[in-house]
């Protein structure tokens, strides 16, 4: 891990509302006496975005806030309080009154404003009852030209605004227009989201070829209309891959533009392409360690019948960072059928990995999977395996799924899931000299199956209304048969 | 487990905070709630129409209602900005200077308990000084007459005047005192001070003990009945057990009265949580947590209590294992605690997880896996092992670039969203909020913000809770609590394999403030106390869904806590869909959106109030926690002489031993202490005349109060009653040297100027014990007169006056009062040729 080093941060004493207030402090480290001070006591570079109330309770000196700026912040708040009730109407008004902060002397003030009048502005057109795209584009073309730094962010939230009410030809042409649009020197930043602006361009692009393609799929090949929308198919494509392949290279989460570029790659044959195109995205370094990326390049191979060797790389790292994904079954079932016996291995811990947490204790089939699996492990002499994992697990899963609370409320609601809990507590829970009895197999299944069916039959009748036998049962499996740490059961 | 088929588009970016220039790119709040793209374009169209435009909860009542308790507690709020910063300054600043106001509070310190601050060296200088009685003549030039020191003092400004001629007595006192005087206090004192008025400020900033709250509701038998667990009792040392009954579609019933545990600690959190049918409740206290299990009888039943030395910041539930708690101390470290196994620590590391951070807040709290925990600090969220070799772990959340974090950004709450419904929300979900922004973190895609949305809350959020979707299939709401009683509601959505999302905007909902037009009209002091106590902190907040009985609107109650131990509840309906949608709307129809609030008072909801306003001003205002003890250096001075000329006086070498090991004088290295007056006590009385009348004539009975009252003058010549010497609360803490004649009633003339209105503490540690003579005001003023100007003066703010003897004894007797007690002590100086001269200190 990586410690950054601390960060000489100056405290300042205003309240934040954008972006201006830190400019102040990005003019370098201050080496005046207050400065120093002041951070000692609000805590070392922590910012208090309410340390303003606290000082205009108190008169400390400083600069008095004009009336025009003491105007424009009430005005502010109310605009807040309005959208937070919901008072869309309210809020418009409050914003005609706001617009007076584009003429503000305050030239910090004067450059945040046209963000924070977008900010307000287009959730309050956004939610407004009387709001039409109509009213939203004017406003939005208008934001533009005045906050010229905003241009490029503002342009592709006007476009996933046209893209949210479905006019995808509208969202497009603005994504060209902001494509093409060059204002002073060119920067890291700025590039960055011009290469988002082409990557949602190519999107709707995508979304348009799919169309086509579902079409072309319609046709028959000896329609006349055929090679045209086939022509028309292809030159999208083009266009498209040029315009996402430039983002997917910068570190990021890019999955809907991932996804498309690889369908279309795909269906032009293209597999090589986009095998490198996935394999780049799920294992540089730089990206974030996203599930999604091994996941579409797991499906990819799956659909490219790549060797089971291959599937199963992919997905060890996918069970690395997600032990609790749904495709670790498909894992679990792969290593099953490999001829490796530490896949074997692996296939126990994969099932051990899954049920180990809560949103899979229901899971059937991890269940049966793992029933079936320890007694296979089990015939196969493998006792290590099983104690290798039960050994961490021994201390917490009584409780966590075995314990009594769960058994009735399980039989009440899948009796499936309650036998084969049951079945796997009696093999976890039996006794482990039981299992060790190398030369008569037949024994230990039988004595583990012992256990397992008392389990049911506590199960089964722990709803009922008889208590004598469970609690018998119970007694057995505590006194006699268990020392694997069945947790004290709670009994009514 | 689904994870989201398909993520929202990111720019991931390391490196510290501050970056967030190009990575922010929702720069919107509405656009959390659009669908993010989907590769699938007929899946968008269906997104766009399942947005939810407006989901509005609607309150009852345009503010939360009090709960009733048997008994109401008194409360005083703290130190304010006022009390700690230093005021005036440059005034052409660009931003005003904070500076805390050492050098006020110690003239203050000084002031009020001078005897503390000089006693001591008043004692190891005693050789230097000529007390009363000793009648030779010393010609040694160390050694000062105190008797003439005083006569020359008498005439000093008391807040020091400039012009103030200097005799040559007190030049050569000033040479001799100075050093010991001016070192000794600042070095011990002004230390001290500033430790602690640092700490006050910063606590004032950010008061993280009560983060994620000291209320919980623990369900019942039914699902209509539940109980309030809160702490209560002026200190927060009591815990309470309120059950209440959830009627649908009106207001809580409370259930007779509060069954209570007594703790030795002020509770700063309640955590309740149930496991397979198993509920408990944990508690934190500074340095102590307990768990405490409900019984059949829903009856809680201590199972252990543990000591945290250094101090616990946090205590967790196990959402997945009955009976495992997880809590961190301030050492940083974090441990697993079940009662059965006791306490297994499992991560320890005084730094913080980022970058260097001086906050010693920890928060530790469970994830889906039930032996994974998350542990946080200011600068991070961590997961660690509990299984795995010490130390390990994975970044869940960092302030920095990764989730574009502003400068100066710090977490202030972290929460795992454990009551999540598998259909609406993924169990794998954190809550990570700051002071500006409000995060949704997935535990399998640690770094990444699954969702961040600016929260704007004025105050810090320490207070959250998600809560169950109110109808199945719906949106499941998260509500927010900022510390100054800001309330906000969201509603998340995320179902299979959709990725977490804003479902329609938030939504603020009313604070205790708003509550004060269901009050009865109050008199402005009255009204002033009311609105002091409904502003009081929120440090506590839950929030129930109460069962729906069939095809009945579902409904959301949400209690609320405050510092002073006051139990607020609102009711929340959703809104039908009754918004004006545009679709929906005739052409034409420029009708403004009517979202007037529809909630009004009822008649019940303002008798409740009444109720409860009545019951708070049945507790007496809390008596100053400490009182100057009393100070008399003329009684002193002989005992001093005395014992000085017997040769028993020790303390000097005490004294001198302390000072040269560098530690502070306590009072068993002194012996006894000198003989002071028992603290004064608030005496009771009937109020003055002038309050009488006003509040009289409030009530509308004004002409009767006045013809009561000349009956009274003509029936006789007597007043009645006398009058409370409530002065003599004051002038007894004090020590008078000045000699007042008690014939001519006035005293001398004293200098008005104290520091300025509004500047005083409020706070009752820092009662002023010195007070402005009114008398000094009075002489050459017609006596008719003097009344009025008492009046004037007592409501001085320097007085705290308290309702019960809100008035001023009129100048006779108050002199007079006043007179004969000084008298009492001070028969030495009674002579004095300088009636004008008024030392107020004692060295």
């Amino acid at each position: 891990m990586s410690r950054a080093a601390s960060l000489p941060v100056i405290y300042s004493a205003q309240s934040v509302i954008g972006m201006s207030d830190f400019s102040e402090e990005l003019k370098g480290p201050v080496t005046d006496d207050e400065q120093v001070e002041t951070s000692v006591l609000s805590g070392a570079g922590m910012h208090f975005p309410w340390l303003q109330t606290y000082i205009e309770t108190v008169a400390i000196g400083g600069k008095r806030k004009k009336d025009f700026a003491q105007t424009t912040s009430a005005c502010l708040s109310f605009i807040q309080e309005a959208l937070l009730k919901h008072q869309w109407q309210q809020a418009a008004e409050y914003m005609h009154s706001y617009f007076q902060t584009l003429e503000d002397s305050d030239s910090y003030k004067r450059q945040a404003a046209p963000e924070i009048i977008w900010k307000l502005g287009s959730e309050i057109l956004f939610y407004h009852p009387k709001s039409n795209v109509e009213t939203f584009n004017t406003f939005a073309d208008r934001m533009k030209n005045i906050g010229i730094m905003n241009y490029l962010k503002i342009s592709l939230q006007h476009a996933l605004y046209l893209l949210h009410h479905g006019m995808l030809e509208d969202a497009k042409r603005k994504l060209s227009e902001a494509e093409t649009w060059r204002h002073g020197e060119k920067t890291s930043s700025r590039e960055i989201l011009i290469n988002l602006i082409q990557a949602y361009k190519g999107l709707l692009q995508y979304y348009t070829w799919s169309k086509k393609k579902r079409e072309l799929s319609k046709l028959d090949k000896d329609d006349y209309a055929y090679s045209a929308v086939a022509q028309d198919v292809f030159n999208h494509s083009w266009k498209t891959s040029v315009n996402i392949s430039a983002l997917i290279k910068i570190p990021g989460v890019w999955d809907p533009f991932v996804k498309s570029y690889v369908e279309m790659l795909e269906f032009y044959g293209d597999r090589d392409g986009a095998q490198e195109v996935l394999t780049n995205y799920a294992y540089d370094e730089k990206f974030p360690s996203n599930p999604n990326a091994h996941i579409y390049l797991y499906n990819f191979l799956k659909r490219q019948k790549a060797p089971r060797s291959k599937l199963i790389s992919v997905l060890k790292i996918l069970y690395q960072i997600v032990p609790s994904h749904k495709l670790m079954l498909e894992f679990h079932t792969l290593l099953r059928k490999s001829e490796k016996e530490e896949h074997h291995k692996l296939g126990l811990e994969v099932l051990f990995g899954v049920l180990d947490f809560a949103g899979c204790t229901k899971n059937i089939t991890a269940w049966k999977y793992l029933a079936k699996y320890v007694k296979k492990t089990l015939m196969g002499n493998h006792l290590v395996w099983v104690q290798e994992e039960w050994k961490s697990r021994k201390n917490w899963w009584p409780s966590f799924h075995f314990s009594y609370f769960w058994a009735k409320s399980d039989w009440k609601e899948d009796t499936a899931l309650a036998c084969e809990k049951a079945f796997v507590a009696g093999l976890l829970l039996g006794k482990e000299s039981s299992w060790r009895s190398k030369n008569r197999p037949q024994t230990i299944m039988a004595d583990s199956f012992f256990l397992a069916w008392m389990a049911i039959c506590m199960y089964s009748l722990g709803t009922g209304d008889r208590l004598e036998i469970p609690l018998a049962c119970l007694e057995m499996l505590r006194t006699s048969k268990l020392d694997g740490g069945w947790a004290p059961v709670p009994l009514e | 487990m689904d994870f989201p088929s398909s993520l929202r588009p990111t720019l991931f970016m390391t490196g510290p905070l501050g970056l967030n220039d190009v990575s922010d790119l929702s720069m919107c709040s509405w656009q959390n709630v659009l669908t993010q793209p989907e590769a699938q374009p007929q899946n968008l169209k269906n997104g766009a129409l399942h947005v939810t435009k407006d989901l509005l909860w609607e309150p009852a009542t345009p503010g939360p209602l009090p709960m009733l308790p048997p008994l109401v507690d008194s409360w005083e709020p703290g130190l304010t900005a006022q009390d700690l910063l230093f005021r005036g300054g440059y005034r052409y600043r660009r931003r005003p200077r904070v500076v805390l106001d050492v050098t006020e509070q110690i003239s203050r310190f000084l002031w009020d308990h001078g005897d503390i601050a000089f006693a001591p060296i008043g004692k190891l200088m005693l050789e230097n000084f000529k007390l009363e009685g000793a009648g030779r003549c010393t010609k040694k030039t160390t050694v000062v007459s105190v008797k003439k020191l005083l006569q020359d003092l008498g005439g000093h400004q008391p807040w020091g005047c400039p012009w103030a001629s200097l005799s040559n007595r007190q030049r050569r006192f000033s040479i001799l005192g100075g050093p010991i005087l001016g070192t000794s206090v600042a070095s011990h004192l002004a230390e001290l001070l500033h430790e602690e008025l640092v700490l006050r400020w910063e606590q004032l900033l950010l008061d993280e003990a009560c983060t994620g709250g000291a209320l919980a509701w623990v369900p019942g038998r039914t699902p209509q009945i539940g109980q309030l667990v809160y702490p209560a009792g002026g200190a927060l040392d009591r815990l309470h057990f309120q059950e209440v009954v959830l009627a649908p579609g009106d207001n809580p019933q409370f259930l007779g009265k509060p069954g209570h545990i007594q703790l030795q600690g002020p509770v700063r959190q309640v955590v309740t949580g149930t496991v397979q049918g198993e509920t408990l409740l944990a508690v934190r206290s500074d340095y102590h947590c307990a768990v405490w299990k409900f019984g059949k009888q829903w009856q809680p039943a201590l199972l252990q209590a543990i000591q945290v030395d250094k101090g616990a910041t946090g205590i967790s539930l196990s959402p997945h294992l009955p009976g495992e708690l997880a809590i961190c101390s301030r050492s940083g470290a974090v441990c697993l605690w079940s009662p059965e196994n006791g306490l297994q620590q499992v991560y320890k590391d005084p730094e913080t997880l980022v970058f260097r951070d001086s906050s010693s807040w920890r928060w530790a709290d469970f994830t889906a896996h039930p032996r994974v925990l998350t542990l946080g600090d200011r600068t991070g969220v961590k997961m660690i092992d509990t299984q795995g070799p010490p130390g390990c772990g994975l970044l869940l959340f960092r302030v920095g670039a990764e989730a574009s974090c502003q400068k100066g950004e710090r977490v202030l709450l972290t929460q795992y969203l454990r009551h999540s419904s598998p259909e609406c929300l993924p169990p794998t979900l954190h809550l990570v909020c700051t002071q500006f922004s409000l995060y949704l973190v997935d535990e399998r895609l640690p770094l990444v913000p699954m969702l961040k949305w600016n929260h704007g809350l004025p105050s810090p959020i320490l207070l959250a809770q998600l809560l169950p979707p109110p109808r199945p299939g719906c949106v499941q709401p998260l509500l927010l609590g900022g510390q100054a009683g800001h309330l906000q509601l969201l509603h998340l959505a995320g179902e299979g394999v959709s990725a977490p999302r804003l479902a329609g905007p938030p939504q603020s909902l009313p604070s205790r403030t708003d509550s004060l037009p269901a009050f009865p009209l109050l008199e402005p002091k009255i009204q002033w106390r009311l609105q002091e106590r409904l502003k009081a902190p929120t440090i506590g907040l839950a929030a129930v869904v109460p069962p729906l009985p069939s095809a009945s609107t579902p409904g959301l109650v949400v209690f609320q806590l405050s510092v002073a131990g006051d139990v607020f509840y609102q009711q929340l309906r959703p809104q039908a869909d009754s918004s004006p949608r545009r679709d929906a709307q005739p052409p034409g129809d420029t009708r403004p959106d009517c979202r007037a609030p529809t909630a009004s008072w009822t008649p019940q909801d303002t008798a409740g109030c009444s109720q409860w306003l009545k019951a708070l001003l049945k507790v007496p205002l809390a008596p100053p926690v400490w009182t100057a003890p009393t100070f008399n250096h003329h009684h002193l001075l002989g005992s001093m002489e005395l014992q000085r000329e017997e040769g028993v006086v020790q303390q000097p070498g005490v004294l001198r031993e302390a000072m040269a090991q560098g530690r502070l004088l306590l009072q068993r290295d002194l012996g006894s202490l000198p003989l002071a007056d028992p603290p004064p006590a608030p005496e009771s009385g009937p109020a003055d005349e002038l309050s009488e009348r006003l509040r009289e004539a409030w009530a509308g009975r004004g002409a009767a109060w006045w013809e009561r009252r000349r009956q009274a003058r003509t029936s006789g010549p007597r007043r009645q009653p006398r009058r409370p010497k409530r002065r003599t609360q004051l002038s007894s803490t004090f020590s008078f040297s000045g000699h007042v004649d008690p014939s001519d009633g006035t005293s001398p003339p004293h200098s008005p100027e104290g520091p300025p209105a509004g500047a005083l503490p409020r706070s009752p540690i820092t009662s002023p014990s010195q007070e402005l003579t009114p008398d000094a005001w009075s002489q050459g003023i017609p006596s008719e007169r003097r009344q009025t100007l008492h009046d004037y003066m007592a409501k001085l703010p320097l007085q705290r006056d308290t309702p019960g003897h809100a008035g001023t004894p009129p100048s006779s007797q108050a002199s007079s009062t006043r007179a004969t007690h000084s008298r009492q002590h001070t028969p030495i100086l009674s002579g004095s040729q300088h009636p004008r001269k008024k030392p107020r200190m004692g060295f």
